[in-house]
């Protein structure tokens, strides 16, 4: 039985333009334009007065809501272990800026929030107070009936001892407010000619921890393993050309393996292409059609 | 509103008194796809019209505040918004003629989600930038 798909995007999509050409009206406009009903933002960029809006610019979040037809999907935020080079958040200090980002998102009506958590290695392995933070704020969670949800993103693939670990998590806890978000950009199996406003070298391509850049081809079918704690889905992308073919990232092997697991949540695009001037704003819009094609081939058996 | 460049056009300008100028200072975004705590950024490595003024050595400020890097570094309380510029303070006396001047930043910022060998990302920028008055 497939699933039936949400179409969002992230602001995260507008990144440089968002603060210079862009404002969050505009943001709103563009989103609700491309047929979205979901809106994801990151707090500390979208939020005016991060991480205490005043309640005016509160009341204007809900009139963009209202007037553009659109409901808060995710929330990112981020929990920077080092926050001085003398200083790393304890456990305390971590759960409480969890904490904080929840009681912000709850506010701003979220039902998912994305923590970045410190990494230890280029695998992205997460510091282990990861699972502190987490476990004191499943409550808080549980209350405010949002979902707390870490990203699978390159350079980790699925098959991987961090996402056995937030599985674990799942398992031990019975929760049901902490799941998985996937980036699609790990399905990514041709190179990247632009790294957000960079031109990728030869230079950076050979260095082995750049491997990424030129994708880490996880195969589609091995998001089924893990779909049963998939909460959330970031559509990552990088270029659509003028015959609306995506040039890094499988789209119908990928759109299969979602749609037969099942999922019925958010697609949310994540424009992470060349930074030039609105570029953005028509590369999501081409995505959008890109993926309602494939869905609609999809239901009408045109692929498996 | 900002420009989309890292570095602004307007904020380049010299500083202390006319005649006797300390330095000079020029305006950028954060140098980040979001806000962050002003402890997350270690400051800026400048070149101008290739000559280097180290990260160390030079100050920021922020609405109504200047920080040295080791305040910077301790400052865990104030944050940069994705609308506000910050200036890059840098002595130099005499400050800079009247002009066009190429004018390098490299931005260090701070990255717990990035490995630890890459955890002080650099963002780099180069433009040709203008300075009015003397």
């Amino acid at each position: 039985m497939s699933g039936s798909f949400k179409y969002g995007v992230s602001t995260y999509s507008y990144v440089n333009d968002y603060g210079s050409v862009m404002a969050l009206e505009d943001a709103f406009d563009h989103i609700a334009d491309a047929g979205a009903t979901g809106i994801e933002i990151m707090g500390e960029a979208q939020v005016e007065g991060y991480p205490d809006p005043t309640s005016a610019w509160v009341d204007e979040w809900y009139r963009l809501l209202d007037a553009y037809k659109l409901e808060p999907t995710n929330m990112c935020s981020w929990i920077e272990t080092r926050t001085t080079l003398k200083h790393s958040l304890t456990v305390e200090e971590g759960a409480a800026e969890l904490e904080r980002d929840l009681q912000l998102a709850h506010r701003l009506g979220f039902k998912f929030l994305r923590p970045k958590f410190g990494v230890l290695s280029h695998d992205l392995e997460p510091e282990p107070q990861w699972e502190a933070y987490a476990e004191r704020n499943l409550d808080l969670a549980h209350k405010y009936g949002i979902v707390i949800c870490p990203e699978i993103h390159a350079p980790t693939p699925i098959r991987h001892s961090v996402v056995d670990g937030y599985i674990k998590f799942i398992e031990r806890t019975g929760t049901k407010n902490f799941g998985l978000m996937i980036d699609t950009g790990i399905f990514q199996d041709r190179p990247l000619e632009h790294w957000g406003s960079h031109q990728i070298t030869e230079e950076m391509r050979r260095n082995k921890h750049m491997a990424f850049l030129n994708g880490i081809r996880v195969n589609p079918e091995e998001f089924l393993d893990i779909a049963q704690y998939v909460v959330f889905i970031q559509a990552k992308f990088h270029d659509i050309n003028d015959a609306l073919e995506d040039q890094q990232i499988p789209w119908k092997p990928v759109i299969s393996a979602i749609k037969r697991s099942g999922y019925s949540g958010y697609l949310s695009s994540e424009y992470e292409g060349l930074r030039s001037p609105w570029r953005s704003i028509d590369q999501v819009r081409r995505q959008h059609v890109l993926l309602r094609q494939l869905e609609r081939d999809f239901d009408q058996g045109l692929f498996k | 509103m900002l420009e989309h460049q890292l570095i602004q056009s307007s904020g380049f300008r010299n500083l202390g008194p006319a005649g006797a100028r300390t330095g000079f200072a020029f305006r950028i975004r954060v140098p980040n796809y979001h806000g962050t705590r002003l402890s997350h950024f270690d400051g800026a490595d400048v070149t101008v019209d290739g000559e280097f003024f180290g990260h160390e050595r030079n100050r920021f400020a922020i609405r109504n505040e200047i920080y040295t890097l080791e305040e910077l570094r301790e400052e865990t309380k104030a944050r940069w918004g994705m609308f506000e510029w910050g200036a890059v303070i840098v002595d130099k006396p005499g400050g800079l003629a009247p002009g066009i001047h190429k004018l390098e930043v490299c931005a260090r910022t701070r990255y717990s989600y990035f490995p630890p060998d890459v955890h002080i990302f650099p963002m780099r920028a180069a433009r040709l930038a203008t300075i009015v008055m003397p």
